[in-house]
């Protein structure tokens, strides 16, 4: 049970409260460039949500069986050389963020060159958008993100596992679809609209993404929230009217604080 | 050897006429991520020089060795290595800047600015050209970047690098140190630089 | 398949630079790890004093030059099945336990809170917090750093769990709200408390 709220929660997190675009700020090529229709934007999504779920897998393999302190294989390996105790010391956590960008590139080329073979159609859709995401900032924060949460943990229970891991990615590339496809729908509109010369293009598309990030920011606590009334009240204390109350006491007075 | 801009035009070229952020629109996530104070845009643009100085300098040496079909891979992974070398320092030598920059400083491997200058300049000309080229970048990169932190800081906080700068009575426009004061700020400045250069021509 | 077209022989230049960047970063690694491993135990260790004796025994202790032996626990709390770890700090002066120093972290309202807790050696009153690591709204949520607030919790007891009140506490059980950030103030009294629940057991037999 606590598993599930665990997927939940990180599932909301990844997709509406700390979006990728309009929190974290990854993917904002993307973003601005490919967002001009409502089409290509889901296709860029699509193809994002996609390779971030590879890479996502690749890099929690890759980090927990080899780069991570005392992981079991370069333990292995480096046991044929060495005595063990030094060899459950190897730390190649330095390696990471090269491993991780060649797993990525490499693997993408794969997948690619596969959809283009037995999938056409798919290919058409999205695939075109492949090579042009492998050095997209949102799939590397994904694996750094994984990283963080296997390697910078104070404990080793606490290490996220598969699981967690693609809930991750999947709702991290879900969340970036989501905040492109609306960008696309706006801008749709926007083209009808007169706006000043200097503002057309980057710059209107930017100040649109600050009010969507303000809306997105409403989400913000939704997940204490959620936490809370999914767990059994065995604290005794925050009651879900309690927390209702609660949520209502601080609408209030973001409200005077002229939020 | 092909023949291209010399040293002191691309060092120029860098911090204005091509400026990485206002002209190119490159390397906006750094840009958007980082600029709530001044201080860690300062170091974010610092540790983004070392890269790209580092990098162009190596493409440049190897130029003659690079086979087209295999070019980006020595750009990832040269770019690569001096990222986690910047990494390292700053979390030996800069503990809390660090952890305030967090994954911002790992990707800058995926910045489109240094990639794309390893690409336009350093792979074609020499060495001198190609460190000029990346000291006029950088300046003009630490240029937005403060740019944007400086409005985004005095605005959201009151303070310019940690220091008060508006009288205390000033409301804190808390949006600003958020993320959608990131995205409002930076559009803002574009829309203004664009107006301000079509007016001069 | 002739030699030179050999897709080894082609890529010569990226095993040798490899090579190159490979031994450069070994090298970055031996010189730098051990600092940066310090910089992450001091982070913490720094705080112990103040948090177990007071800012200001913490200081006179400094002048006096005395200095509180600090002896690093994994202590591993069975709840209803779920194994839960904490990292624990012993702070010794002169050899007498003077306190315990837990790092406890939790869901705030934006992002990961993470804080440290001092209690004395029986677990009976709270002595100190500071909060580590959080990304709380600026100038709202992120409030709860602030002495001000986290002073509150100083020389508490700890036999009922803290609750969280807007009205202006009266009990030595109630913590009062940062204006404006209830569940931010609620998700750190929680962190505490739960964190006390779980390890006054193990702490106060010891």
């Amino acid at each position: 049970m606590t598993y599930l709220i665990d997927i939940v929660l990180i599932a909301m997190g990844a997709a509406l409260i700390n979006n990728f675009v309009l929190y974290y700020f990854v993917g904002i090529c993307p973003f601005i460039g490919v967002s001009k229709k409502v089409d290509m934007a889901f296709g860029m999504g699509c193809a994002v949500t996609f390779v971030v779920t590879i890479a996502a897998i690749i890099s929690w393999t890759i980090t927990t069986y080899i780069l991570m302190p005392g992981a079991p294989l370069s333990k292995w390996i480096a046991g044929m050389f060495m005595s063990a105790e030094v060899a459950a010391k190897i730390d190649l956590t330095i390696l990471s963020y090269i491993v991780y960008i060649f797993a990525i590139s490499s693997s993408v080329q794969f997948v690619e060159m596969y959809v283009r073979k037995y999938f056409p159609p798919l290919y058409k859709s999205f695939g075109v958008f492949l090579p042009l995401i492998t050095t997209n900032c949102a799939i590397l924060f994904a694996c750094l993100t994984i990283m963080s949460k296997i390697i910078g943990v104070d404990n080793p229970a606490d290490a996220w596992d598969l699981g967690r891991s693609l809930t991750l990615a999947i709702f991290g590339g879900v969340g970036f679809t989501i905040a492109i496809v609306i960008m696309a729908g706006i801008r749709e509109e926007l083209d009808l609209c007169d706006i000043p010369k200097p503002f057309k293009g980057a710059a209107i598309t930017l100040i649109v993404g600050g009010i969507l990030a303000m809306g997105f920011m409403g989400f913000t606590g939704v997940d204490s929230g959620l936490r809370d009334a999914m767990t059994p009240d065995t604290q005794a204390n925050a009651s879900l009217s309690d927390e209702i109350q609660g949520a209502q006491q601080l609408l209030l007075s973001q409200k005077d604080l002229g939020y | 050897m092909a023949q291209g801009p010399t040293a002191a035009e691309r060092f120029i070229q860098g911090i204005l006429p091509e400026n990485p952020v206002y002209r190119q629109l490159l390397g906006l996530c750094p840009t958007l991520a980082v600029t709530n104070s001044m201080q860690a845009a300062i170091t974010m643009a610092g540790a983004v020089m070392f890269v790209l100085f580092c990098a162009n300098v190596v493409i440049s040496l190897i130029r003659n060795l690079l086979k087209p079909h295999l070019r980006i891979v020595i750009f990832t992974l040269t770019i690569a290595t001096f990222v986690t070398i910047a990494d390292r320092v700053l979390a030996a030598y800069m503990y809390q800047m660090s952890k305030t920059l967090g994954p911002y400083i790992p990707l800058i491997i995926v910045n489109c600015i240094i990639i794309g200058r390893c690409e336009i300049c350093a792979s074609r000309q020499s060495v001198v050209t190609a460190g000029a080229d990346a000291i006029g970048q950088s300046i003009g990169f630490a240029l937005a970047l403060s740019s944007i932190a400086a409005v985004r800081e005095i605005l959201g906080t009151g303070m310019f690098f940690g220091l008060r700068v508006l009288p205390t009575a000033w409301p804190d426009w808390v949006i600003m140190v958020l993320p959608p004061g990131a995205f409002l700020t930076f559009g803002l400045l574009l829309g203004a630089i664009n107006w301000y250069s079509a007016r001069k021509s | 398949m002739s030699f030179k077209q050999n897709n080894i022989v082609q890529a010569w230049l990226v095993l040798l630079l490899a090579l190159c960047f490979g031994s450069a970063l070994a090298a970055v690694h031996v010189t730098l790890a051990p600092t940066i491993e310090n910089n992450k135990i001091s982070e913490t260790k720094e705080k112990v004093p103040e948090l177990v004796l007071g800012v200001e025994q913490a200081q006179t202790i400094a002048q006096k030059g005395t200095k509180l032996d600090i002896v690093g626990h994994q202590i591993e709390v069975d709840k209803a099945g779920q194994k839960t770890f904490y990292s624990v700090y012993e702070a010794l002066l002169e050899g007498k336990k003077s306190g315990w120093v837990i790092k406890a972290s939790g869901q705030g309202y934006a992002d990961k809170i993470e804080l440290l807790l001092g209690v004395d050696p029986k677990v009976e009153k709270v002595t100190g917090l500071f909060v580590l690591d959080q990304k709380e709204t600026p100038g709202l949520g992120n409030k709860v750093i602030e002495p001000k607030w986290r002073g509150q919790f100083t020389q508490k007891p700890t036999d009922k769990a803290f609750a969280v009140t807007k009205k202006g506490a009266s009990t030595p059980y109630e913590i009062d709200a940062v204006t404006g950030a209830t569940i931010s103030s609620r998700s750190v009294t929680q962190i505490v408390n739960v964190a006390i629940n779980d390890l006054r057991p193990v702490l106060s037999k010891q």
